[in-house]
Formats: C-alpha cells, structure tokens, sequence
C-alpha cells in the first residue's frame, strides 16, 4: 500500500507539472506519442551515453553501436527487454517508431570527421 | 605505540559461547558500535571513526606467508559482482550479496546460520541502471538492516532472520531509483540515502525509528531548505539530482550524521564560466556535491560545507568516509571527494586543508587548502570539449574506503589516474513516462596526456598529505583497503589478487588470487581467539564496465554476475 506521504504527493505533482510544462518529445505520458521525431543524438548525450561511449562510437561499459552486426530485431528486443546486469528495459519508455528511429541513429553512426 | 595483542586470550567459556551460537551474543548498540570492539566490525566503516582498521595483530609482518583459505561463500546470483563490506558480531559474520541477499555465517566455519533473500519488484529492477548490487547492511539493538533496489529498508532479526519490519522509502517505479548503499546505524535510528545524481529527482536521505520501522525524517539533498533552494535557477532544483548512497557517520559528541551527498544532474552542464545565472541548473546547487552536519534526531541541517560548488563534473561528496581524528589536541575529520581532493575539517566541517591524491587533475586548476575555494575551474559550454578532462567521471577516487592507522598515522587510499574526452550537449529532463538519466554529455574514457592509466595505492599524512610510500597498479583497484595492528596494509585489485603491504614501508610481503576481480569490502575480525580475514571477489560494478574494453587482458573473461566471500587465517 503506497502511503501518500507529503513527499509522493510532491513528486506526483512534479510530474503532473513537469509534463505540461516540457516540449511534446519529452514529454509523453504514455508510452504511445505524438508524432513528434525523436532526437536520438539528444537521447545518447542524456541517457543512453552513460555505457554507449561516445554517442555510441565506442566499447565503454556498453558494447559499441557503430558497424554494429546485430540484426534490427536483436537491437529492438535489446531496447525493449534490456540484459539482465548489463542493459535496462526501455520496452515501457520508448515505442517501435521510436525504436525505429534508435536504429536508425545507430546505422548512421559514422566516427568523427577530422 | 604498539598494543599487546591480547585481544583474542579469552576464556575458555567466553569461547565456547562464540562457537556459532548467536542466540547468547550480546547486544550491538551505539556504545558498542562507539568502542569498536577488538574482535568485530560492527558498522561498515569499522566503527564511527571510519577507519577501515582492525586492531587485531595474531596476522602480522612476520607470518603473513602463512596466510591461506579457511573457507568462501558462495551467495549465488551475484549479478554485477559483489561490493558489500561484511560486518561481524560476536564470531557471525553478516553480509549481502546482489539482489539485498542477507546472510548471516558463522565466522569461523562460514556455515550459514540463516539467509533471507527478500522478494523485490523485478521489472522495476529490470528497468535500472545502478543496479542490482548492494554494499553490505547494519546492525543494531538485536536487528540487521539492509536496503533494497525497490526502494526499501527491512530489518531482520538477528539471530534468525526474520523479517521485523519492511518500510518503504521511495517509490521507485517513476524515478527508478533505490538504496544500494549499506545503512548506518545509530541511536536507535537508521539511515540511508538514495542514489540520485543522475536522476530528475532531489535525493533524500533518511532516518527511521530502529524498533518500529516509522520514518523519522528526511532531508532532501538538492534544496532542502529554504535558502537552499535560491541556489537552482529557473527551479532547477525539481529535477536537482542529489542523493547520498554511501553511509557516512555518527558523532556522539554533537549528536551529529555526517554525509556526503551526490552530484547534481544533469552531470555536465554548457553554461560556460557563468554558471551562477546560464546553463541547466544556475547557481552553486545546494546540497549536491558536499558534506552535510544533520541533527540525528531532527534531520536538521546544522552545518555544511559544499566541496564543489555547482559541480560540473560528477564529484560526488558521497563516495567518501569520515576519519575522524586527533591530532596535536586538534579533532579532525578527513573527507575524500570523488575529484580525488581530499578535504581536512574540523569538527564542525570547517575547512582546515585540501590536498590531493590524484596525479592527473585538472577540472580545476587547485582547490584553496586554506578555505575550500576552487581556483581555475573548467565549465563547459555546449559542444566538444578541446582539453581531455581529468579525472575521468569514474573519479580521482571512488567509493572504495581507504584505511587509517592509529599506530602509524597514515592514511592508506587508491587514488586513479584517468581522463575522458566529451562533447557536451543541452539536454531536457525526461520524466516521464519514466525517469531517464540526465548526463548532458557524450563522453569516452581516455588516458592522462602522455601517460598511461594506472590506480595507486599511496601511504599519506591524513592532514598534509605528504606521500610517506605508493604502489602502482597498471589498473585502478576498486575494493575497499584495510589495515591492521599487524602492521599490514591489505588492497584487493581489479584483477582478482589480493595484496599485503607492510605498513610502514609498502614492501609486498603477500599475495593470493581470489578468482574473480574485487569491487567491495575487506574485514577483520576474531572468533575465539583466531583472527580472519574476510574479503568479497566479484567484478561488473559501473567503474569496472570500462576495463574489458579500455584494458583487455584478463578482464576480457572475467564475469560481471558471479563472486564469492573469501576469509583467510593463518595456516
């Protein structure tokens, strides 16, 4: 039973109104959006960086994403389900569109120019 | 001054009632907590002066070769390696292994007494990132207690496990973030504190009644108070990060917890130099990054001292023990931050010197020794950073203890040698539907200019840091250190060996290979009248994600979901 203590009450409010107040692509209460693209490049600098070194150049704590040989679908269903000690879930934060789009950022992948 | 070691003659009844049977075991409080016990390591810091030292001397310079396996546990499921500090009471050794697995053996024969593996919400576990480890539990008025990924703090009893209370602190499904440090006990209260650094939350810790289980405060480590939050332009302070996820100490003289909380998020800000009106989170962000005084009974804030003011780094203040001595009629407390400056106090949390262990630093050009102040610090603006950064997010050190020893005066640490390259980034907060972790960078890790990556154990004046020895390790050790009225110093490393120095001079009179990489906690402790030491080996934890890649070797094999607790005694 979750009691609704001043400091729950606090962060479901701060969420509430966080919601409203974030641009649409951040936003999504649910995990279904608007069509608003997903800014992937954004995504790795926020979160996705933390292992995928690099913007995902490079083996860091993650494997490296660029010229990666793993199948679209491997790379969804990693998105989705995580491994367990190594990856989290993101099934329930990120769509297929949006998971498409992941992909597509990973594919592109090029190093640095110069 | 060198003690007798008379600590283990004990009589014979008083031994015989130590053989496994905890049910006569006498009560762990604060006073004993407090005195700190020849035989045991009642708290995770050995005992509220934070340590990391054991009096115990039957192991020592001269018979250290003789040291071997007197037998390992095994806790099963250890996924993302083991990283607890066992604690002992009273010949039983307790500790935790992934997943807030508990058990309680005995310390003489490792033969479980009683294990208790709570039943935690999976698929949240699923969707974390600094998870599913866990550092190790405390004990205290008849109960151990221990902290959980879900947001939990449960307290068991002690002689059979038993769950007494189940509180939950945090509703983690939104924030996605729970307790993986050990807690602290004292006075009848428990503490802990939540990660949150790198989260879009504002990083309690908190305190709850022993007996009952009822939460009696909290403290919210990004503005937690009123002249606080003035420190968080355009109400940064909502998504303020914060935390405070390793146990920090009790003074019974001011009835004051000291606690180093975490960094604030997003870790790497692109306001440029004018940090205290641009960028994601304007002003110094208070109480991120520094060393807070709170009433044990009130949660009041008494005193502070910000080590990094609006860190642009991720420097934890929380990665660091309080040792708290004396000197010269002089009382103390030294505080390493995770940049590697190594902050001296006074009792109070006044500043009384900084120095610093790391070799390759240069976030900031120095730190004040006389007032704190950093002189010369690096704030980035949006887009690649030109200069590598140094050190490496993994820190100048990490939240592995070092260890002071009364008879020698010196302060034994690991300190890292490593940079990074990174590309700043403007990031939003993502809340919803569920909490992400707010970086602001891409980055890589990368060697010091000119040199190569190496960790390094140093022998050091606790308040000058004059360097008295070091030993160099090609990669960073990451367990805990300890030392011991032996005369020995003991650091587990990265690649599996565990390692005895002489105190004194740092001569390698030991060696021994545990199988796996260390990450956790080293011991000592006696049960009737033989001493141990006990160990925990099992690699994967976030700083050691980087070394299959960045070092090859060994650690291209090494499992990231397995480990043991390993205890030696003389042969």
């Amino acid at each position: 039973m979750i009691k609704l203590t001043p400091g729950l009450l606090l962060s479901m409010l701060l969420a509430v109104s966080l919601s409203a107040a974030m641009p649409a692509r951040a936003q999504s209460a649910n995990a279904t959006p608007d069509n608003a693209q997903l800014d992937v490049h954004q995504l790795f600098a926020t979160t996705c960086g933390w292992c995928h070194s690099d913007g995902g150049r490079a083996a860091g704590k993650g494997p490296q994403l660029m010229n990666t040989q793993r199948s679209d679908d491997f790379i969804r269903n990693r998105i989705k389900n995580g491994k367990e000690g190594a990856m989290p879930a993101f099934g329930a934060v990120f769509n297929d569109a949006q998971i498409d789009e992941i992909i597509k950022y990973i594919r592109d992948l090029k190093p640095h120019e110069g | 001054m060198k003690r007798k070691p008379s600590c283990f003659a004990l009589p014979i009844a008083f031994a015989a009632m130590l053989a496994g049977s905890s049910a006569l075991a006498q009560s762990v409080d604060t006073a004993r907590i407090e005195a700190g016990g020849q035989n045991d390591w009642l708290t995770y810091h050995g005992s509220y002066n934070s340590y990391h030292y054991s009096p115990l001397a039957q192991i020592n310079t001269s018979n250290v070769g003789n040291l071997s396996v007197a037998w390992i546990h095994i806790p099963g499921r250890s996924t993302r390696g083991l990283q607890s500090m066992p604690l002992v009471a009273d010949g039983v050794l307790y500790y935790t292994g992934s997943y807030s697995r508990v058990f309680a053996l005995n310390g003489a024969t490792g033969e479980v007494i009683w294990s208790y593996f709570p039943e935690l919400d999976e698929a949240l576990i699923a969707r974390q990132t600094h998870s599913p480890y866990n550092r190790g539990v405390a004990i205290g008025d008849g109960k151990v207690y221990v902290g959980t990924m879900d947001g939990r703090l449960i307290a068991l009893d002690m002689k059979s496990g038993k769950v007494m209370w189940d509180t939950k602190l945090i509703d983690s499904q939104k924030l996605t973030v729970g307790f993986t440090g050990a807690p602290l006990f004292a006075k009848g209260t428990v503490i802990i504190g939540a990660q949150g650094g790198e989260w879009p939350g504002r990083g309690p810790i908190f305190a709850v009644d022993a007996a009952t289980g009822q939460k009696k405060w909290e403290f919210l480590t990004v503005a937690g108070t009123d002249d606080a939050m003035k420190s968080w332009g355009n109400d940064s302070w909502r998504t303020g990060g914060g935390g405070g996820w390793m146990p920090g100490t009790y003074d019974s003289e001011t009835n004051t917890i000291l606690w180093g909380t975490a960094n604030p998020a997003p870790l790497y800000d692109w306001s440029g130099a004018d940090y205290k009106t641009q960028g994601a989170r304007p002003g110094d962000n208070l109480y991120t990054s520094s060393v807070i005084g709170l009433d044990i009974d009130t949660g009041k804030l008494k005193f502070y001292h910000q080590e990094l003011p609006h860190d642009a780094w991720d420097f934890d203040s929380a990665v660091g023990e309080f040792v708290m001595l004396d000197r010269d009629g002089q009382k103390y407390v030294v505080h390493p931050n995770k940049s590697g400056y190594i902050f001296v106090y006074d009792r109070n949390l006044g500043v009384k010197n900084v120095w610093r262990i790391t070799q390759n630093s240069n976030f900031v050009k120095n730190i004040d020794p006389k007032t704190g102040e950093l002189i010369g610090r690096r704030d980035f603006s949006a887009g690649k950073v030109s200069e590598p950064l140094c050190p490496h997010i993994s820190g100048g050190v990490s939240w592995n203890a070092g260890s002071y020893d009364p008879k020698t005066g010196l302060y034994y640490k690991l300190g890292q040698e490593w940079c990074m390259t990174l590309e700043v980034m403007k990031t939003t907060p993502i809340v919803a539907p569920q909490a992400q972790l707010n970086i602001g960078a891409d980055f890589k890790i990368a060697p010091p200019p000119g040199g190569e990556i190496y960790g390094h154990l140093d022998a050091r004046d606790p308040i000058t840091g004059a360097k008295k020895w070091e030993v160099r390790f090609p990669e960073p050790p990451l367990g805990s250190v300890l030392s011991t009225g032996g005369n020995l110093v003991f650091v587990p490393d990265s690649r599996g060996i565990l390692h005895a120095y002489d105190a004194e001079s740092g001569t390698e009179l030991w060696n021994h290979s545990d199988g796996t990489g260390h990450q956790g906690g080293i011991v000592s402790y006696a049960v009737n009248g033989k001493q141990y030491i006990a160990v925990v080996a099992g690699f994967g934890g976030m700083a050691s994600d980087d070394y299959a890649p960045t070092f090859g070797g060994v650690y291209k094999s090494m499992p990231r979901d397995d480990g043991a607790l390993v205890v030696y005694s003389l042969k």
